[in-house]
């Protein structure tokens, strides 16, 4: 992920390019997102955050995550553990039980069965990653600044946020910035 | 004047330091003994440092300076949110407490923003309460050039911290802003050192004014009286935190009556000081100069 902060001082700039960095680290979207733009005005106070969403990793299927063994499946990763159960419970019903903290039991009835079983998805990433950025940029600009304006575009997310209210030059300037940064922004 | 110093060290002849702390005068502020470690925060007279230098000599344990003892700081921050806390909320406490002081942590109910900002008249009192306050801002210049303005309506000594280091403000300190991180490594360390040593010094300011004026009994022998009559109840932990001029006495309220009887000298405690709730914990007490009380003696 690349982040670009602009019109604060150099310190302003460092020390938010950081806080990008780390707070999308902390949430696991760093690798979804292609380019972060922060845009610092504190005399105003004014702030703009524009995020490009890239590549989102590909769903976890059942497969990804445990390891069939007789008449039962090993979880490998433990945090998926939750949402494999609800995955099975929601298409096999009672025939799931759990034995153990790792261990799920689940006769499977033929090959094919089996295989389905398998493909299963456990989690797609694409579910939450909106909620997930938004979250982000929430913990990223300052919690002052409550007034938020959001300007729609495609595979882009881009706030205003001020603690005053958010005046139609300011609008402008960020549909701008959104142009320039290689998005048409859709306006309303 | 008494100074304040931690031995960290065995329990081997451990209670020969004790008894000596008490001969010379002085006083047991903490004490914590886990298996074979002993920390122990004592108080004596500044006269009688070599003393007990001699003494932690003798027993092969660590005497350590500890600037901040005998004072309650708060570190307040503009709010509780994940953009303040826990870093470095958290290493400024933990920092202040390894230098021997008590700490409180605050969130401003209405402290976000730069125009927005402001300190409600609850939160002022809370803070006046202790006998110092640290404001923990942001990174942004401009913002706290401006936020500063809120803190001026303290009456306690205050020191602002935040991320620009070359800011012109007084009581102003940088390098410790807004983080995602841990303060782990060596030059923040240094600018932890840095706060901690700035508070010691504006505290030793206080506490020349307290010298100036002297207080009718010292918050320390007041502490010794309250735990004769008092003796903390067990798995209790600091039920009376010392303030440089009073003390926060964490009671029950039924127990306030029996304080107020306590003999100082000649008088009574209700006589040398005053005892009021605190907005935040436990009872306050405020001990009267002896200009004021006269002697107790």
């Amino acid at each position: 992920m690349e982040v670009k902060v602009e019109g604060g001082d150099e310190f302003a700039n460092t020390s938010y390019g950081k806080i990008c960095q780390d707070t999308f680290r902390d949430l696991g979207v760093r690798t979804s997102i292609d380019h972060t733009y922060l845009y610092i005005d504190p005399k105003e106070p004014v702030f703009l955050i524009s995020v490009k969403i890239g590549r989102v990793a590909s769903p976890t299927k059942v497969r990804d995550v445990t390891q069939p063994e007789i008449d039962k499946l090993k979880i490998t990763d433990e945090k998926f553990a939750p949402k494999i159960l609800a995955v099975l419970w929601d298409k096999y019903g009672e025939r799931v039980h759990q034995i153990g903290r790792l261990e799920i039991g689940l006769k499977v009835e033929g090959r094919e069965e089996a295989e389905a079983l398998k493909d299963l998805i456990v989690y797609d990433p694409r579910e939450d990653l909106i909620p997930r950025i938004l979250d982000g940029i929430d913990r990223i600009l300052p919690e002052g600044a409550r007034v938020r304006y959001p300007l729609p575009s495609p595979r882009r997310i881009t706030i205003i946020a001020s603690e005053n209210p958010i005046g139609g030059e300011w609008k402008k300037k960020a549909e701008e910035i959104v142009r320039v940064l290689g998005d048409d922004v859709c306006i309303k | 004047m008494y100074k304040i110093m931690m031995f960290e060290g065995g329990v081997y002849k451990f209670n020969e330091l004790r008894e000596l702390v008490e001969d010379i005068g002085g006083v047991i502020v903490q004490e914590l003994v886990m298996q074979t470690d002993t920390i122990l925060h004592m108080a004596f007279p500044e006269e009688e440092e070599r003393e007990i230098r001699n003494k932690v000599k003798e027993l092969g344990g660590k005497l350590i300076d500890l600037p901040l003892a005998g004072a309650e700081i708060v570190v307040v921050t503009p709010s509780l949110g994940k953009h303040h806390a826990v870093n470095p909320l958290c290493d400024i406490g933990e920092y202040l407490r390894r230098k021997g002081a008590i700490t409180d942590m605050m969130g401003l109910a209405r402290g976000v923003g730069k125009r927005i900002a402001q300190i409600t008249a609850e939160e002022k009192m809370i803070m006046e309460e202790c006998d110092a306050v640290v404001f923990v801002f942001g990174n942004l210049k401009e913002c706290i050039e401006v936020k500063r303005g809120i803190c001026d309506v303290i009456k306690v000594p205050y020191l602002i911290v935040g991320g620009p280091p070359d800011l012109e403000l007084e009581h102003y300190l940088g390098g410790i802003g807004r983080r995602t991180d841990r303060m782990r490594r060596k030059e923040e360390f240094d600018t932890l050192e840095a706060m901690a040593s700035k508070l010691g010094m504006i505290l030793d300011e206080k506490r020349k004014e307290v010298e100036e004026d002297p207080l009718a009994a010292s918050p320390l022998f007041i502490k010794e009286l309250i735990e004769l009559v008092m003796p903390p109840k067990a798995g209790e932990e600091l039920p009376f935190i010392i303030h440089l001029d009073g003390l926060r006495m964490i009671i029950d309220d039924d127990e306030v009556a029996r304080i107020r009887e306590i003999e100082v000298g000649k008088k009574k405690l209700s006589e040398i000081g005053e005892i009021k709730k605190s907005l935040y914990r436990g009872y306050l007490l405020k001990i009267l100069p002896e200009a004021v009380t006269g002697s107790v003696f």
